[in-house]
C-alpha cells in the first residue's frame, strides 16, 4: 500500500455530488499532478482531503499513517502530516504571520500551552524563517503584517510555500498555486517545492494548466474530468495536455487565467 | 440608612463647601423626583433597569476609595488630588465645571451618582504642561454589597499633553452592588489628551457611567474605554467638538460573558465646522451575554466640512449571546463627510479552517481569532501601560 491511499472516494457540495469516485495512490518521493478542466471536481478534492467542513464526504476512504483521515478533524490531519497550499490564502486581520507561523509549528510539536520544553526556541523559529525566506525571495518585513492582509497574488502564494516549508509535512497538496502568479513567482515557488522533494515528502499538485509543472516535473498526471480520473498516466499526459487541452472530454471555453 | 437626604448630611456633606453641598443636595432631588426611565424612552427600549433598587447598596464604600499614581517629578502646577479634597481647595477650578458635562438630573441613575459620588480624581494640568509618563488612577471596591460611585474630573489647559488611566478594581470578582465611574474631560486650545477607562468590577454588580468630553479648539482626544465587569454595565461615552479643527477618537472594546448585560450609548456631537471624530466600539460575545449599541453622530446647521466615522463590531461566539447594533445620525448640514456601519456576526468559518488546516487545534484558533477580532483596536490604545493592562485583562479572559 502506498503511503497516500485514496479509494472511492465521494464527494458533494450543498447536496451536489462533484466526486464520484477518485482512487489515487501517492508514496513518499513521488510528485503527482490531477489536472481538469472548471468544474471538474478540483478545489472538491483538495477541499476534502483537507477536512473543509463545507464539503460532504459521501464514501470512500482516505488512508495515511495507518488512519483513515477523512475521520479527522482537519487540526488533527495536519499534525498528522498533511498540508493544503491553498488556492484563495485566507486574509486573517489582527493575526500576524509570525504570530500564525509560531503558533502552527508549536502545534505541530505538540505544545499545547503547557509543556515549554516542546515551544520552538526563539533563536531557532528565526533562523528557520530566515532560511525559507531567503528560497522565497522573500524579506521579513511582512512577518509583522496579519495573515495574508494586503499581500500581492504572488506574495500570498510564497506565504503558503513558506508555511508548508516551515511546516515540512509529508502529504502536500498544491491547490492551483500557479493561478494568478507572475513568472517569477512561479520559479521561486518552483524552486522551494523541489527543494523539498525527496524521500520524505508526497506531493499532489492540482491545476488547470500545465505551466507549474515546467518547473515542478510531476512523476504521474490524473487528468480528472466531471468528478472522476479518466487518464492516469507519466508527466507526458501534461505535453499532450498543453497541446490540445481537455478538448477531448469536454467542449469548453479556454477561460482566461484569474489573477 | 437610605439613600436619604439624613444620610448624605450624615456621610457626605461633613466638610464640603456650601455650592458642593448644594450640588448634592440638587441632585438627590432629581433622584426622587425622576421616574424609573420607562421602556417606551428608546435609549432604555433594551435596558433592563426594573430590578435594580439602589436603596439595597446604600452603603457607600469609602470615601476616597483611590489610589493615585503620582508619577515623579510631576511639573510645577499640576494638580492631582481625590476630587473632594480638591473641591475644598480649589473651588475655583471645581465649581464651574463639575457637573457641567455630566448633568446630573440626565436620569435617575446619573441624578444617584451626582448626590453621592465618592472618591474620584481630580486631574489639572496648566497651559503649555506636557507630561510624558501616564497617571493612573484606581479604583477599589473592597466589600459586598455597597455602592462605589467615583467621579473623574480632568481639565487639560491650552496647548496640555498628557495621558491618564482609569481602573475600576474589584476585590472580589463576585461582588454584588452599585457601581459608577463617570468622567468629565474639558480639553484646552491645542491640548492632547489620552484617556483609558477599564471597568472591571465583579460579575453581580450594577454599573453605570458617563463619560463626556468637550473640546476646544484644535484639541485631540483619544478616549479608549474597555468593558469587562458588571452582571449589568451602561456606559455613556460623548464628545462635544467645540472648537474648530478639534478632533476625538473614541474607541472601546468589550469581552461579554455568562449572563453579562453591556449597554453602549454614543455621542459624536459636531457643534462647530471643520471638527472630526472617530469611533470604533469592538465587542465580543460568548455564552447567553447581551450587548446594545447606540451610537448618534449629531451634526450641527452650521459645522461644515466636519468629518465622521462610527462602526460598530460584534463577534458572537455563541448561539445564544446577542448583539443588537443601532447607528443613528442627525445631519443638518450637507457639506460633511460622514460613514457609518455596524457589523454582528460570528468567527469566520474560513478564517477557523484556515488556521486549523496548518495544524492548530480548534480552541486555539478561536483564542487567535478573538485576539485578532481586537487587535486594530488595541493598537489604538493611547499608551503604553494601558495596552499591556487590557491586553494581559483580555488574555485572561478569552482563556
Amino acid at each position: 500500500m502506498a503511503d497516500f491511499e485514496i479509494r472511492d472516494l465521494r464527494a458533494s457540495v450543498e447536496g451536489r455530488q462533484i466526486l464520484k469516485g477518485v482512487s489515487l495512490s501517492i508514496s513518499k518521493g513521488e510528485v503527482h499532478a490531477v489536472m481538469g478542466p472548471n468544474g471538474s471536481g478540483k478545489s472538491t478534492l483538495s477541499h476534502t482531503l483537507m477536512g473543509h467542513p463545507g464539503y460532504t464526504v459521501d464514501g470512500g476512504v482516505v488512508t495515511f499513517k495507518g488512519q483513515n483521515v477523512l475521520e479527522l478533524e482537519p487540526d488533527e490531519r495536519a499534525r498528522l502530516g498533511m498540508f493544503l497550499a491553498f488556492q484563495y490564502p485566507v486574509v486573517v486581520p489582527g493575526i500576524s504571520m509570525t504570530n500564525f507561523l509560531r503558533t502552527a509549528l508549536n502545534a505541530k510539536r505538540g505544545y499545547d500551552g503547557k509543556d515549554k520544553s516542546k515551544q520552538i526556541a526563539p533563536k531557532e523559529f528565526r533562523s528557520m524563517l530566515k532560511d525559507e525566506l531567503d528560497v522565497l525571495h522573500m524579506d521579513d518585513s511582512f512577518l509583522p503584517r496579519y495573515i495574508n492582509d494586503g499581500f500581492s497574488g504572488g506574495e500570498k502564494k510564497r506565504a503558503e510555500i513558506l508555511q508548508m516549508a516551515m511546516l515540512r509535512p509529508e502529504i502536500a497538496i498544491l491547490d492551483e498555486t500557479d493561478s494568478g502568479l507572475d513568472i517569477d513567482s512561479i520559479k521561486f515557488v518552483a524552486e522551494a517545492v523541489n527543494r523539498m522533494r525527496g524521500p520524505d515528502l508526497g506531493v499532489l499538485i492540482i491545476t488547470h494548466y500545465t505551466r507549474i509543472l515546467e518547473f515542478i516535473k510531476p512523476d504521474f498526471v490524473h487528468v480528472l474530468v466531471d468528478g472522476k480520473f479518466v487518464l492516469s498516466g507519466g508527466a507526458e499526459i501534461a505535453d499532450r495536455l498543453e497541446k490540445t487541452g481537455y478538448s477531448e472530454w469536454v467542449t469548453e471555453e479556454e477561460p482566461k487565467e484569474v489573477a | 440608612m437610605g439613600l436619604t437626604s439624613e444620610s448624605l448630611e450624615k456621610s457626605l456633606l461633613q466638610g464640603e463647601p456650601g455650592w458642593l453641598r448644594e450640588r448634592r443636595q440638587t441632585a438627590l432631588a432629581a433622584y426622587e423626583r425622576l421616574p424609573l426611565p420607562a421602556k417606551t424612552d428608546e435609549e432604555w427600549r433594551r435596558t433592563d433597569v426594573s430590578r435594580f433598587n439602589p436603596a439595597d447598596f446604600s452603603q457607600l464604600e469609602h470615601l476616597d476609595g483611590l489610589k493615585l499614581e503620582r508619577p515623579a517629578g510631576l511639573p510645577a502646577g499640576v494638580i492631582l488630588q481625590p476630587l473632594r479634597m480638591a473641591a475644598m481647595e480649589h473651588p475655583e477650578l471645581i465649581e464651574p465645571r463639575l457637573f457641567t458635562l455630566v448633568h446630573g438630573d440626565r436620569d435617575r441613575f446619573a441624578a444617584l451618582h451626582a448626590a453621592f459620588f465618592t472618591g474620584g480624581t481630580f486631574l489639572y494640568v496648566p497651559d503649555g504642561v506636557e507630561i510624558d509618563e501616564p497617571i493612573l488612577g484606581q479604583h477599589f471596591s473592597h466589600h459586598d454589597g455597597t455602592s462605589v460611585l467615583p467621579h473623574t474630573l480632568i481639565v487639560a489647559g491650552r496647548g496640555a499633553r498628557f495621558n491618564y488611566l482609569d481602573e475600576y478594581i474589584a476585590d472580589n470578582e463576585s461582588e454584588t452592588g452599585h457601581r459608577s465611574g463617570s468622567t468629565e474631560i474639558f480639553l484646552g486650545e491645542g491640548s492632547q489628551v489620552g484617556y483609558v477607562a477599564v471597568q472591571k468590577w465583579g460579575r453581580n454588580v450594577w454599573h453605570f457611567a458617563d463619560q463626556r468630553a468637550e473640546l476646544q479648539k484644535d484639541s485631540t482626544l483619544r478616549l479608549f474605554n474597555v468593558t469587562l465587569g458588571g452582571k449589568f454595565s451602561k456606559t455613556r461615552v460623548e464628545a462635544s467638538l467645540a472648537g474648530e479643527g478639534s478632533n476625538a477618537e473614541l474607541k472601546a472594546i468589550y469581552f461579554a460573558s455568562a449572563d453579562q448585560f453591556f449597554d453602549f450609548h454614543t455621542l459624536q456631537d459636531h457643534r462647530v465646522g471643520n471638527t472630526r471624530s472617530d469611533l470604533l466600539f469592538k465587542g465580543a460575545l460568548q455564552d447567553v451575554s447581551r450587548t446594545v449599541y447606540a451610537g448618534l453622530i449629531r451634526i450641527a446647521k452650521h459645522a461644515a466640512r466636519s468629518d465622521a466615522y462610527q462602526a460598530n463590531r460584534n463577534l458572537v461566539l455563541s448561539d445564544k449571546a446577542k448583539a443588537t447594533s443601532i447607528p443613528m445620525l442627525e445631519i443638518d448640514n450637507n457639506d460633511v463627510r460622514c460613514t457609518h456601519g455596524a457589523t454582528v456576526g460570528p468567527v469566520d468559518p474560513e478564517h477557523l479552517f484556515y488556521l486549523r488546516s496548518r495544524g492548530i487545534p480548534e480552541s486555539t484558533a478561536k483564542r487567535m481569532l478573538i485576539q485578532g477580532f481586537f487587535g486594530d483596536v488595541l493598537d489604538r490604545i493611547p499608551f503604553e501601560h494601558a495596552r499591556k493592562l487590557v491586553e494581559a485583562e483580555l488574555e485572561s479572559r478569552i482563556g
